[in-house]
């Protein structure tokens, strides 16, 4: 029996090997491209793992997917077989907030989980921009994150337990509704991150918070990236910690007001300073980061009002793809659009940008998580313009040298996948990739589990290490 | 397999910017009615445009490309929302023309073309489109205005044609001798509706008509669009908004919801005048979604006759939206009016112009 027989067998018509269906799911948001033999859309864990064992038998690859929105190609069947479409698996199975937790299946939506949490008091913190869109299996499976991350933490610190459908077909169970455990490896760690190459999240068990009951935001414009990132260096200093952190500089203002031009935003480079608790704190927070900012800043205000700070968040969360706003010519193209470093070095980071943008001749959109030193650059080109390609890809890697060289990470939120894999080795040494590879070799002898990405695959790596 | 590649290549003429726009960010997957129904990536906004890239790239238009793109309802609520400016309805309409023009098209597609065609309205009636008019010799045979009925109140709801008409009357309003069906429906599924089109024309032409009157939102966007711009079109909520007060309305003891028509509203920025003229008569309490973000009907781009099922789940799906207690769903669309009925609407589905007749006749 042919394969998508017996993939019918486990999933009925929720499988798809038409040309047309795999050219939708040979890409996601990054410019990865590999074209998977089979799309499945499976509705269970048994469902998931039989079509694993399935896979295993004949040593073909299996790739989770979520939404598709991400940018590093980590979703991608880059060495074909069978995409696995998570996004049916979108049940809230429990509300069990006695227990400050929610138990769901991988592909619920972010947004909705906290539609559904807000009329209790509580919210799931990590926000990527994507979070209209995004699966929480996506979420846990790169350890995104988002805004509120640099007061609320990453997605790993909400992760409580996960069932895991292992490379064999096994169904595992990684922790426990305990919110704290000290009984032997972490192996929901283990999983929060791996993007998808250990085994298939299919149930996860999260931790939530209490929703604050006051926000307040402070917009702060300065005459440069530089300053404003100094700002940033000095309010942490001073220990405050805001509930977001954000720096737009000024081509991401402009693109914000093309977007939508009754948002209240100043002109030039800057930085949005979210507080969050009562009334009476967010005020007073609010007030130190003022004072703090002043010296430094050419305009600073605080916003109190939900709707224009509402407002202002949507279309911040949007901003990475609206670059055309200002341009309809040029795309924006996720490449070396998430690296990290320490907080001290992001006015350096943010300089070296500015130098490698004019180096290639490319205009470069700076704009992100600058409290946690994630920057988003925002490279765009003509797509129809080879030579804007080539010095796009040098742009990318000169992009993930400068944070390595600066101590820091080529991805922040976004995940390795397919497209940082040469830059693994760079960032972590022979060694610890080693240790990495090693615990894939455990957990996926075959190697058939989202196979090609992280620089996991043996030999020599590829691209990047210089 | 050669041939349907060679005819894909020529794909090309698609701007391959309005393609490249797409970030492939998949915003539109939390808002495109048919996925949210289908659940496959080829039946979303994203997934389209990418099957559009790969048709000119090679890809062989089978059924499942079909099935792809004419899936869309064109409701462009993805356009609203894409935060590139894409617009993906017009790749969609465009993709669908190119197909069609080489003889790419599903049954669906080709029969309703043909009936058309033959018919002059989309239901292939034989019968009189005057049919609901008792007395065409007071028609006059010149005014400044039109009222373009449309296919489906001329021969599914002459009722309200005939209140429409009762009211545009008093101003004036004359209509087409000889109408026939506006094109959209064509236009939407891909296929050339010049002979109508010339056909209403030459009638709207010898009338001397300036402004065109339309109560269904299709007809409007199409009159708007696909004719030439040799004269104004009004939809009625706008027509009966700027009349208001020559209209002698009686208020009613009533709580009504608005449908926003995709073509009408998202498409052509109609959103205040039916609200206007419903606020006049009666409270209005918004459904969950509404204006630049309302869902559509299920209705539009060729959907209700070439999915059905797909179709009415997306009815079912929009009148979840409906606020508890209303005495009635008002819409300027009779295919969303429609749609909304037959998937099963509890509540009483009227058109605006009903319920201007109601407030009226309470007198």
């Amino acid at each position: 029996m042919d394969l998508i027989d017996q993939l019918r067998d486990v999933v009925g018509d929720r499988v798809s090997a038409a040309p047309s269906e795999r050219v939708c799911y040979s890409s996601d948001a990054s410019q990865i491209k590999g074209m998977p033999d089979y799309v499945v859309r499976p509705i269970s864990t048994e469902e998931v793992s039989k079509v694993v064992t399935l896979a295993a038998e004949l040593g073909v690859p299996v790739t989770a997917r979520g939404a598709g929105t991400g940018l590093a190609g980590g979703a991608v069947p880059v060495k074909g077989g069978i995409v696995l479409d998570m996004s049916g698996m979108n049940r809230i199975l429990e509300l069990d907030l006695e227990n400050l937790q929610v138990i769901v299946e991988p592909g619920v939506v972010q947004a909705r989980l906290n539609e559904v949490l807000k009329p209790h008091g509580f919210f799931f913190p990590p926000d990527p921009g994507s979070s209209n869109i995004c699966t929480i299996g996506g979420l846990i499976a790169n350890n995104g994150s988002g805004m509120r991350c640099v007061k609320y933490g990453t997605t790993k610190s909400y992760v409580l337990d996960l069932e895991v459908v292992l490379a064999d077909g096994r169904v595992v169970r990684t922790g426990s509704r305990m919110l704290k455990s000290a009984a032997g490896y972490d192996l929901t760690r283990l999983f929060i991150g791996s993007e998808g190459t250990l085994g298939i999240i299919t149930k996860a068990g999260l931790r939530v918070a209490p929703l604050p009951k006051a926000r307040r935001l402070v917009i702060a414009s300065f005459d440069d990236a530089e300053t404003a990132g100094r700002a940033v260096a000095k309010t942490f200093a001073s220990g405050i910690v805001p509930s977001a952190c954000e720096i737009l500089d000024r081509t991401t203002i402009a693109v914000l007001l093309r977007c939508d031009s009754n948002l209240v935003l100043p002109e030039g480079d800057v930085i949005l300073f979210e507080v969050d608790g009562t009334e009476s704190s967010t005020k007073e927070s609010a007030e130190e980061i003022v004072q703090v900012c002043s010296p430094f800043a050419t305009n600073v205000v605080s916003v109190s009002g939900e709707k224009e700070m509402e407002e202002i968040w949507e279309a911040r969360r949007l901003v990475g793809a609206a670059v055309s706003r200002i341009d309809p010519k040029k795309s924006r193209i996720y490449v070396g659009e998430d690296v990290g470093v320490p907080i001290k070095k992001i006015p350096v980071l943010i300089r070296e940008i500015g130098e490698i943008s004019e180096r290639f001749d490319l205009p470069a959109m700076k704009y992100g998580h600058i409290g946690d030193g994630n920057l988003h650059v925002a490279l765009f080109i003509d797509v129809l313009n080879e030579d804007e390609w080539a010095r796009l890809e040098a742009a990318a890697d000169a992009i993930h040298r400068a944070a390595i060289r600066l101590g820091g990470t080529v991805s922040s939120e976004h995940g390795v996948g397919a497209a940082r894999a040469g830059y693994m080795k760079m960032q972590w040494g022979e060694g610890t990739l080693s240790v990495m590879r090693a615990i894939k070799r455990v957990l996926d002898p075959q190697g058939i589990i989202n196979p090609g990405k992280l620089g996991l695959d043996d030999g020599p790596s590829s691209g990047g290490e210089g | 397999m050669t041939e349907a590649k060679i005819e894909a290549k020529a794909e090309a003429r698609i701007d391959p910017r309005a393609i490249e726009l797409c970030v492939r960010c998949g915003t539109c997957r939390s808002v495109c009615p048919a996925f949210e129904v289908l659940g496959w990536e080829s039946r979303n906004t994203r997934g389209r445009i990418m099957v559009v890239k790969a048709l000119q790239e090679g890809l062989a238009p089978d059924s499942d490309v079909l099935d792809s793109l004419n899936t869309c309802t064109t409701c462009g609520i993805c356009a609203a929302k894409c935060p590139a400016g894409a617009n993906p309805p017009v790749i969609v309409q465009e993709a669908r023309r190119s197909l069609v023009s080489k003889g790419v098209m599903t049954e669906a597609q080709s029969g309703f073309r043909a009936k058309v065609n033959e018919s002059g309205n989309t239901f292939g009636e034989k019968a009189d489109r005057l049919g609901w008019l008792p007395d065409r010799s007071s028609l006059k045979d010149k005014s400044d205005y039109v009222y373009f009925v449309g296919c489906l109140d001329s021969y599914r709801y002459p009722e309200v044609a005939k209140k429409t008409f009762a009211l545009l009357k008093r101003f004036g309003v004359t209509l087409l001798p000889d109408e026939v069906c506006c094109g959209s429906p064509l236009v939407r599924t891909g296929s050339e509706a010049s002979g109508l089109v010339d056909k209403n024309l030459g009638q709207i032409k010898k009338i001397g008509a300036k402004t065109v009157i339309t109560g269904c939102a299709g007809c409007y966007s199409a009159l708007k669009k696909d004719y030439p711009p040799e004269f104004e079109v009004l939809s009625v909520p706008e027509f009966l908004a700027e009349h208001l007060s020559e209209l002698d309305l009686n208020r009613l003891d009533i709580t009504v919801t608005y449908h926003d028509p995709c073509h009408l509203g998202r498409h052509n920025g109609i959103f205040d005048p039916p609200r206007e003229v419903i606020k006049a008569i009666c409270r209005l309490e918004e459904m969950r979604t509404s204006r630049e973000n309302a869902r559509c009907c299920g209705g539009g781009g060729g959907v209700r006759a070439g999915y059905p099922d797909l179709s009415l789940e997306i009815a079912r799906r929009r009148l979840l939206e409906v606020p508890p207690g209303v005495d009635a769903i008002v819409s300027c669309c009779p295919l969303c009016i429609r749609n909304l009925r037959d998937a099963g609407s509890k509540i009483e589905v009227i058109d605006l112009v009903d319920l201007v007749a109601r407030a009226i006749r309470s007198r």
